[in-house]
C-alpha cells in the first residue's frame, strides 16, 4: 500500500494551491499524502473563517477513509481565530473523526515557538488588520510577544499563492527586528518553506513558517523523520537523535 | 503550454489511496495536483451511485482553487450506467466548476482509440458483477473484450493495500493471443510500477485506469512531452500530431 510508513490525511482550504504540492515535496519514502478540501470563501472574513470549522468535519470524515495516522488542519488563521480553546475543540473533532492524532497549523506554530524557548517574535503575514490583531493575541496567549507584524495585507486567500518566494525573503529582512528571538511566516498558502534556510543564515535566528510548522508536528505524531533538509533548522530537529523515536506510536497494520 | 505551471484538480473517492501518489510520481515539475474526495467505501453499485451525488460541491471546491483541468479519478463511477454516462458525469462536472473535465472512463477510451485498439483483455481489481459492467461499457463504446478477469474485490481500502505484483500476475494470466491490447482496470489498485514491464512481457500496449487519467489530464492541459517510464501511452504526449486527433 502506498503510505506504508506513514500516511497524511490533509485538510486544505478549497482555494489553497500551495499546501499540497509542498506536502508532497517533502514526503519521503513510503509516506503519503491524502487531500481533502475544507468548503469556505476565498476572502478570509470572520464568517469564513468560523465556517471552516464546521466544514472541516466533512473533511475530516472523508480522509479518515484512508485510515490516515495524523490529520492536519492546514489553515493558520482559520485554527487561531477564534483562540486556544477553539483551536483546541478543531484538534479534538478532527481526532475523533479521523480516529489520528489531529495537527492544526495555529497549534504547530505555537508548539515550534514554544519547543525553541522564543518569547519574542517577529512575524510576516498575509493578512488584514483584523485577522493580524488575532493572530497576535493568540500568541500572546502562549506567552509569545510579536515585536514587529509585517503584512502583505491582502484580502484574497487565493492571491496570496501568488507571493513569490523571494517577497517574503524580502518582506522577512525588512521587518525582522534585533529583538525578536525568532520569525514566523504565517499562511499555509505562502511560499516560504524554500526560502526558510537562506533567511536562517542571513539573519542568525530560527525562521519558521507555516506549512514547515505544520509538517514538523505531522511527522513527530506519526514517529518518522522525513529527512529533510533544506526546510529550516525546525525540520532538521527531527533528524536528532530519539526524537521521532519517542513520539511516534506505530500503527500495526499497513 | 502557455503557462509556466499548471494544476490538475483530481476528484477521488475518499477511500482511494493509491491514485494521488500514482499522478505525483508521472506529473512533471511545473504541473501540480489539487484533490477533492468523494465519499466512498465499497465499490457497489448502490455506494457509487450515492457518491456521485457529491460531485457537484466538491467539483466546485476545485474550481476555487483554479485548476485548469478536473479528472474524475476513478473507473467503475464513470461507467456505471453504460454507454455515454462518462459523458453526462462530464457534463455535471463542467457546470458546477466552470472547468473542462475528463473521467477515467473517458480516457480509457480515448487512449484505446489513440493506440488503435480494437480487442482487448480486461484486467480489474472488480467482483464479476461490476467487471461484467466494465465490458459492457468497453463493448457499447465500439471494443471487442476476448477475456475478462476480475481479482473479486469489493472494499476498497483493501483493493489499494494489493501490491503491484497482483496486478502484474493478473495481467500475464488474463492475456489471450487475440487481444491487441491490455486493459487493467481500478484506479485504487497499483498499475503503474508494472506497466512498462507487461509491455516488454506481453508484446503490446498496456494501459491502466491510473495511466489513462494523468495522460488525459496532461493531453487537456496541452503537456507535450514524453512522460517516461509508465507505458508508450505516456511517452506518446510527445506525439503532437497524433495528439491533435483525439476527439
Amino acid at each position: 500500500m502506498y503510505g506504508w510508513r506513514g500516511r497524511i490525511g490533509l485538510l486544505v482550504p478549497s482555494i489553497n494551491t500551495t499546501m499540497e504540492a509542498e506536502f508532497w515535496r517533502i514526503a519521503p519514502q513510503g509516506v503519503s499524502v491524502h487531500v481533502a478540501r475544507i468548503s469556505g470563501g476565498r476572502h478570509g472574513t470572520p464568517e469564513e473563517l468560523r465556517g471552516m470549522e464546521n466544514a472541516s468535519k466533512q473533511a475530516a470524515k472523508d480522509v479518515a477513509m484512508v485510515e490516515p495516522d495524523v490529520v492536519v488542519y492546514g489553515c493558520t488563521s482559520g485554527s487561531f481565530f477564534e483562540g486556544p480553546e477553539w483551536n483546541r475543540k478543531i484538534c479534538d473533532q478532527l481526532s475523533e473523526i479521523a480516529k489520528a492524532p489531529a495537527v492544526t497549523t495555529a497549534g504547530a506554530m505555537a508548539a515550534a515557538l514554544m519547543a525553541g524557548g522564543h518569547k519574542k517574535v517577529d512575524v510576516v503575514t498575509p493578512y488584514v488588520d483584523l485577522t493580524n490583531e488575532r493572530l497576535k493575541q493568540f500568541l500572546k496567549a502562549h506567552d509569545i510577544e510579536v515585536v514587529t507584524l509585517g503584512t502583505f495585507d491582502m484580502l484574497d486567500m487565493f492571491d496570496h499563492a501568488k507571493i513569490e518566494p523571494g517577497e517574503i525573503y524580502r518582506k522577512v529582512r525588512e521587518i525582522a527586528t534585533p529583538k525578536s528571538e525568532a520569525v514566523f511566516v504565517a499562511c499555509t498558502q505562502l511560499r516560504a518553506m524554500e526560502v526558510l534556510d537562506s533567511l536562517e543564515r542571513d539573519l542568525g535566528k530560527p525562521v519558521y513558517s507555516a506549512i514547515q510548522a505544520t509538517a514538523w508536528q505531522a511527522y513527530q505524531a506519526m514517529g518518522i523523520d522525513p529527512g529533510v533538509t533544506d526546510c529550516g533548522s525546525l525540520l532538521r530537529k527531527l533528524s536528532e537523535p530519539g526524537v521521532t523515536e519517542a513520539r511516534g506510536k506505530h500503527r500495526k497494520s499497513a | 503550454m502557455t503557462k509556466s505551471s499548471y494544476r490538475i484538480g483530481l476528484l477521488v473517492p475518499s477511500s482511494n489511496t493509491t491514485v494521488e501518489p500514482e499522478f505525483y510520481r508521472a506529473l512533471p515539475a511545473n504541473v501540480t495536483l489539487h484533490t477533492a474526495r468523494l465519499f466512498l467505501s465499497r465499490i457497489t453499485p448502490e455506494a457509487i451511485l450515492k457518491m456521485v451525488e457529491d460531485l457537484d460541491q466538491q467539483s466546485r471546491l476545485l474550481a476555487s482553487a483554479d485548476v485548469d483541468v478536473i479528472v474524475l479519478g476513478a473507473t467503475a463511477p464513470s461507467f456505471l450506467k453504460g454507454a455515454g454516462y462518462d459523458r453526462e458525469v462530464i457534463a455535471r462536472i463542467e457546470q458546477a466548476a466552470g472547468k473542462p473535465a475528463t473521467t477515467t472512463s473517458t480516457a480509457l477510451l480515448r487512449a484505446l482509440r489513440f493506440l488503435g485498439a480494437k480487442r482487448v483483455v480486461l484486467a480489474s481489481a472488480y467482483d464479476d458483477k461490476v467487471n461484467a459492467i466494465a465490458q459492457g461499457f468497453l463493448e457499447a463504446n465500439g471494443f471487442t473484450v476476448v477475456a475478462a478477469r476480475g481479482l473479486g474485490m469489493v472494499d476498497n481500502l483493501a483493493v489499494g493495500r494489493l501490491g503491484p505484483d497482483s496486478a502484474y500476475e493478473l495481467a500475464r494470466g488474463a492475456d489471450h493471443q487475440d487481444a491487441d491490447t491490455m486493459v487493467l482496470a481500478c484506479t485504487n489498485w497499483r498499475t503503474m510500477d508494472v506497466i512498462e514491464r507487461l509491455e516488454r512481457e506481453l508484446g503490446k500496449p498496456v494501459v491502466s485506469t491510473s495511466q489513462v487519467s494523468v495522460w488525459d489530464a496532461l493531453r487537456m492541459i496541452g503537456y507535450r512531452r514524453e512522460v517516461p517510464g509508465y507505458g508508450q501511452l505516456l511517452r506518446s504526449l510527445a506525439a503532437e500530431g497524433r495528439l491533435a486527433a483525439v476527439a
